[in-house]
């Protein structure tokens, strides 16, 4: 086709016309990954305590606070000074901190002893870069 | 009905949330450059430690009480105060951020017994999903929410609503606890006879303008549950943007205190294209130290007015144009304490009229500039990018010995879990 009878501005602004009426926002992995942004926190896994889970040490953990701790959720809590990521296991009021790696045992609750919930891990994102890198 | 939200001890209850260790000890955080004590526990006030206590005295009773002292972690306070307002945003569409630790939320509600519920409410879901306590105070105006919070956090549970009838709460009130009323003016409203809220509440309003000022009336209307202070007009939009910070040791040479004013212009520049706000005049100022040798002067502080032409938001632009009047209020042998910068703005960056004979293609690239800087700084890091005059090196920043990481904002300093 002649350049006189399509300037090549006009193939433009065509093309660009259609696409507005079907845009969208592209995606964001924010969107996927945190429901509730006031309650999510990122937190990084250092130990190989949850291995069997898919969390490996330097993997990036989305938690979110607004969720309740259900038996069988992965939770972060606060245990003798320090942050613990395991499975939260609650049978029949006896709680129980449980890792994913058979080499550790798991944290059990005394009696009147409170869990010390920091919130619920909904999201592991682990890169394939070189460990503990952020950028 | 209008509750006043506040966080309590906001800023150690932050600290708290990420370090559970510093739970039921006594904790001190420190004020900018570890001056005073800004924020304490329940268990530093049971020891007598007043707010303002400064850190040089309070060092002497940390090894006998196990005080734990925390700098001010700027970065983390905004981010969960943030998210505060952001929980709040879910409970009503009216939320007004009143400091960074306190909001007002409107909801429509009357009954007192309705308030508590949803007072409650509120308090379990921002301690559930950010962490931090906060006490929870309702009443018809801001006024008496301000004295319904206070009563509310010496209220088990935290949530408080001021009866229909307030009279008997007003009157146990001294007049110089109202919100509104200084400490200058709490004399003056007790030499005729108003010593109490209630007194304030039930006294003539034209009187009160006449003899003080409308303010002062409008707090009495209040006082009484009408509401007088509109959050619109008693805080008009942003038309000023200011950034300053103490030095962490007094400061001599003039490229120091330039670099420092660049930085700072800098940062309130970011702030003001965020806001899509162009400055038309900057203010600059510095203190500095008094000094003993070899002949007693008083301490104080320059300041410089420098007004613009053309409206900028662009830091390089800001940073020409102030340059020579801070150079002009230099004085060699003094001793500095603190820069700052206030940046004054009128229009919208879209309300700005055009001046037809100016050459704006040159502002046009600096704009583009300074809006490429605050994204890359936004996407990799404070900081990643800057303008050369903020200097490289900055050993006059801040002092902030005790300071916790950037929990929340930095990548490299997000809580280790094992």
């Amino acid at each position: 086709m002649s350049d006189s009878a399509f300037p090549e501005e006009a193939h433009v602004s065509g093309f660009s016309a259609t696409a507005d009426r079907f845009s969208e926002a592209p995606l964001d992995l924010n969107e996927l990954l945190v429901r509730k942004p006031a309650a999510t926190f990122f937190v990084r896994a250092s130990g190989e305590a949850m291995t069997g889970a898919g969390i490996l040490p330097g993997d990036i953990l989305v938690v979110d606070r607004s969720l309740p701790a259900r038996s069988g959720a992965i939770v972060v809590a606060w245990v003798d000074g320090e942050f613990l990521v395991r499975t939260y296991r609650d049978e029949g009021g006896e709680i129980r901190l449980e890792p994913a790696n058979p080499a550790l045992s798991p944290v059990r609750l005394s009696d009147g002893e409170e869990l010390r919930l920091f919130g619920v891990v909904t999201a592991c994102v682990h890169r394939f870069a070189k460990p503990g890198s952020t950028t | 009905m209008i509750g006043l939200v506040d966080g309590n001890n906001f800023f150690v209850s932050c600290e708290r949330v990420f370090d559970p260790s510093l739970e039921g000890k006594p904790v001190a955080v420190l004020s900018n450059n570890d001056g005073c004590v800004i924020s304490r526990s329940y268990e530093l006030k049971a020891l007598d430690v007043p707010m303002g206590m400064p850190w040089f005295q309070l060092r002497k009773l940390v090894d006998r009480h196990g005080i734990v002292v925390r700098s001010s972690n700027y970065e983390l306070y905004g981010d969960l105060s943030r998210r505060v307002i952001a929980v709040l945003r879910e409970f009503s569409d009216r939320v007004e951020q009143y400091s960074i630790d306190e909001a007002f939320v409107h909801a429509a509600i009357s009954d007192p017994e309705e308030c508590l519920r949803f007072g409650r409410e509120v308090r379990k879901a921002v301690l559930e999903w950010v962490g931090v306590p906060c006490g929870v105070g309702f009443a018809p105006t801001k006024t008496l929410a301000k004295i319904a919070n206070h009563i509310g956090k010496k209220t088990p549970g935290g949530v408080y609503a001021l009866p229909a009838d307030p009279s008997p709460v007003l009157e146990r009130i001294p007049v110089g606890e109202v919100w509104g009323v200084g400490r200058r003016l709490a004399p003056q409203l007790e030499a005729i006879g108003l010593r109490t809220a209630r007194d304030l509440a039930e006294a003539d309003e034209d009187e009160l303008a006449r003899r003080f000022s409308v303010v002062v009336a409008r707090t009495a209307s209040e006082l009484r549950g009408v509401p007088a202070v509109d959050g619109a007009a008693a805080e008009p939009a942003q038309r000023s943007i200011a950034c300053s910070r103490s030095f962490g040791r007094p400061v001599t040479e003039f490229e120091e205190l330039r670099q420092s004013v660049a930085l700072y212009l800098a940062e309130a520049a970011e702030k003001l294209r965020s806001e899509r706000l162009k400055a038309t005049s900057a203010t600059v100022y510095c203190q500095f130290y008094p000094e003993y040798e070899p002949t007693r002067r008083e301490g104080g502080a320059d300041s410089v007015l420098v007004p613009f032409e053309r409206p900028t938001s662009s830091t390089p632009e800001l940073v020409k144009r102030t340059a020579p009047f801070l150079e002009a209020i230099f004085r060699r042998g003094r001793r500095y304490k603190k820069t700052g910068v206030i940046l004054s703005c009128l229009d919208g960056d879209d309300g700005e009229q055009a001046d037809l004979f100016a050459d704006t293609r040159k502002e046009e690239r600096a704009d583009r500039l300074s809006a490429a800087m605050d994204r890359i700084n936004g996407r990799f890091g404070k900081g990643t990018l800057f303008s050369p005059a903020q200097g490289i090196e900055k050993p006059w920043r801040m002092k902030r010995s005790f300071l916790s990481p950037a929990w929340t904002t930095n990548w490299d300093e997000i809580p280790e879990v094992r």
